[in-house]
């Protein structure tokens, strides 16, 4: 179970990806170690949703390869790649809107269950004894992302600061070993960035693995190492004080 | 405490009153409205098995006449062509069913929205001509008559009042299943896909699959439907199982309710025995019945099944 501490928990090789002959991604390689706090930052069309995108299962690569705690994950499905404990969230929250906040908890305890529909249709023993937990378990999620008061409201209508909460707290039910946040504090405000930013710290101190992306810097000063990205490329990688420093950095940020 | 125990106890006394009623029903009402109850029951089945993969999964099925036309046509073709038992028939037709609802379903299903309900739309088109071609099994145009009556534990049930009791414990059983499924680990996942697909792959729901298993389901419960249908009316043929077969089946299930359990029988009930009602005004009652219809679409939003919960609820609490 435990990973040595050279060995990075993801790596990415040699990522090519072209939309009708324009290459978004030209040759992306950089390595994520395990329990670390990285962020991925870069200029806008610089090929980060791309990136996110062909990491966690939702695009193929036109060339390159990822291993995944030093499994070839490239042939490996969304599903896949979330039961190895590749977990996502998107930039716009994809909440289940039709269920409740605790319901839409439920379901990221999806994977770490087995019972089919015959025993879901029959009440086998099984079936009712993992809803038990899934119940469970989600109720004491309520209580840690700050949802409790909202438990049995349609997902729908909570607000925006909520919504990130819930997208956070379903993800970490999934028991992400790399948790990939893509935009998480779009939308919200000041207060809420900083519970956001605590509540990180937090899943990175119980052993959480977490990539981010994000344009907001209050966020990214969160990681211990950041990756930026500029047409196509990883072109530096460092903590952000030398990130800041960097001359190809500075002139993708403020132009040639 | 006891405040919370007497809305609980009068529900029970409802519910009790509810089973008694039904059970007393065919005794209290014509020997047509019984028959009539009992094509509800038959159609409930059917119809929940359009309600469980629109209220679940979001997929809109108009192929749904051609697996209650398998379950008949199996009953039809084992038991009165060769005599087999009728357990056969009603095997024959689940297994078939099940088996073209995953070769159909496992590329179709792939699509979404209305290229989905298109091609579902192509299925029970299709499936309407076979039946009318396929002569040598299904008796074409002539169909097939002279089914046995169903016979339970030596009891012939072989009138309106006696197959009463059998379909609707049937219907209420197959309410029961979803909703079981409803509040299980894959009936959240199948919401879930619903909503938000991405994310539901990210929770690593196997979309496709559950929607390929929750197809067969539901083609289960046509054919259990079809088959109860060719034993209790004796005779099938092609008309039965036409594209408006379906449709009537959809909008069961929506004017019931997609959302509850139990939605579709009332939506069931209601277009057995409204259409009759509204039969005494003379030739106009089919668009008088078209305005009822309509009007319970726009008042009801999530159908009489949701109408009635959310009544029973605001007693519960009050």
């Amino acid at each position: 179970m435990s990973v040595a501490d050279n060995s990075a928990l993801l790596s990415v090789r040699n990522i090519q990806r072209s939309f009708r002959g324009l290459r978004v991604l030209k040759d992306v390689q950089f390595d994520i170690a395990p329990h670390s706090f990285a962020g991925l930052i870069g200029p806008n069309g610089a090929g980060k949703s791309t990136l996110f995108n062909i990491i966690s299962g939702f695009l193929k690569p036109t060339s390159g390869s990822m291993t995944f705690d030093g499994t070839d994950i490239s042939p490996c499905s969304v599903q896949e790649r979330s039961r190895r404990g590749l977990v996502r969230t998107f930039q716009t929250p994809q909440i289940f809107g039709g269920m409740t906040v605790l319901e839409n908890l439920m379901v990221g305890l999806h994977k770490n269950s087995r019972s089919g529909i015959t025993g879901n249709l029959f009440l086998s023993r099984r079936s009712r004894r993992e809803y038990r937990e899934a119940y469970q378990a989600a109720t004491s999620a309520l209580d840690r992302f700050g949802l409790a008061h909202v438990g049995s409201q349609n997902a729908q209508s909570l607000p925006g600061g909520l919504q990130r909460m819930l997208e956070l707290a379903r993800a970490y039910l999934g028991k992400p070993r790399l948790l990939m946040l893509d935009e998480p504090s779009s939308g919200l405000n000041n207060d809420e960035i900083g519970q956001l930013t605590q509540a990180l710290h937090q899943l990175n101190a119980e052993g959480i693995t977490i990539l981010l992306v994000s344009h907001d810097m209050e966020l990214v000063r969160a990681a211990s190492i950041i990756h930026v990205l500029c047409f196509g490329e990883i072109i530096a990688t460092g903590p952000l004080a030398a990130i800041q420093q960097n001359a190809r950095v500075r002139e993708a940020y403020l132009g040639a | 405490m006891h405040k919370t125990l007497r809305p609980r106890i009068s529900l029970v006394l409802m519910a009790v009153a509810g089973v008694l009623l039904w059970a007393a029903l065919p005794v209290l009402v014509s020997r047509h409205v019984v028959d009539l109850l009992v094509f509800a029951g038959i159609y409930s089945i059917a119809g929940l098995g359009v309600s469980y993969l629109l209220g679940n999964c979001g997929i809109v099925t108009l192929a749904q006449s051609v697996f209650y036309g398998i379950g008949a046509y199996c009953v039809a073709y084992f038991s009165a062509q060769h005599g087999l038992p009728s357990g056969v028939g009603f095997g024959m037709g689940a297994l078939l069913s099940a088996a073209i609802a995953f070769t159909v379903g496992w590329p179709t299903l792939r699509l979404s929205g209305h290229f989905l309900a298109l091609a579902t739309l192509a299925l029970g088109l299709i499936g309407q001509t076979l039946f009318l071609e396929l002569d040598w099994i299904t008796g074409g145009t002539l169909g097939i008559g002279g089914l046995p009556k169903l016979s339970l534990l030596g009891w012939n049930l072989d009138t309106p009042q006696r197959f009463y009791y059998l379909v609707w414990p049937i219907a209420v059983l197959v309410m029961w299943l979803k909703h079981n499924l409803t509040h299980s680990r894959n009936g959240l996942a199948m919401r879930a896909m619903r909503d938000a697909p991405d994310a539901a792959a990210v929770a690593g729901v196997e979309i496709h699959a559950l929607k390929v298993k929750m197809f067969m389901l539901s083609a289960i419960l046509g054919s259990l439907a079809g088959s109860l249908f060719a034993h209790y009316v004796g005779f099938v043929s092609v008309d039965s199982f036409g594209v408006d077969r379906s449709i009537s089946f959809l909008l069961l299930a929506v004017l019931g309710g997609v959302h509850t359990s139990w939605g579709p029988a009332l939506g069931a009930i209601f277009v057995t025995l409204v259409p009759e009602a509204l039969s005494r005004f003379g030739e106009i009652h089919s668009v008088l019945f078209a305005m009822t219809l309509v009007i319970a679409v726009i008042f009801l939003p999530h159908g009489l099944g949701g109408a009635l919960e959310r009544l029973l609820r605001r007693k519960a609490v009050a």
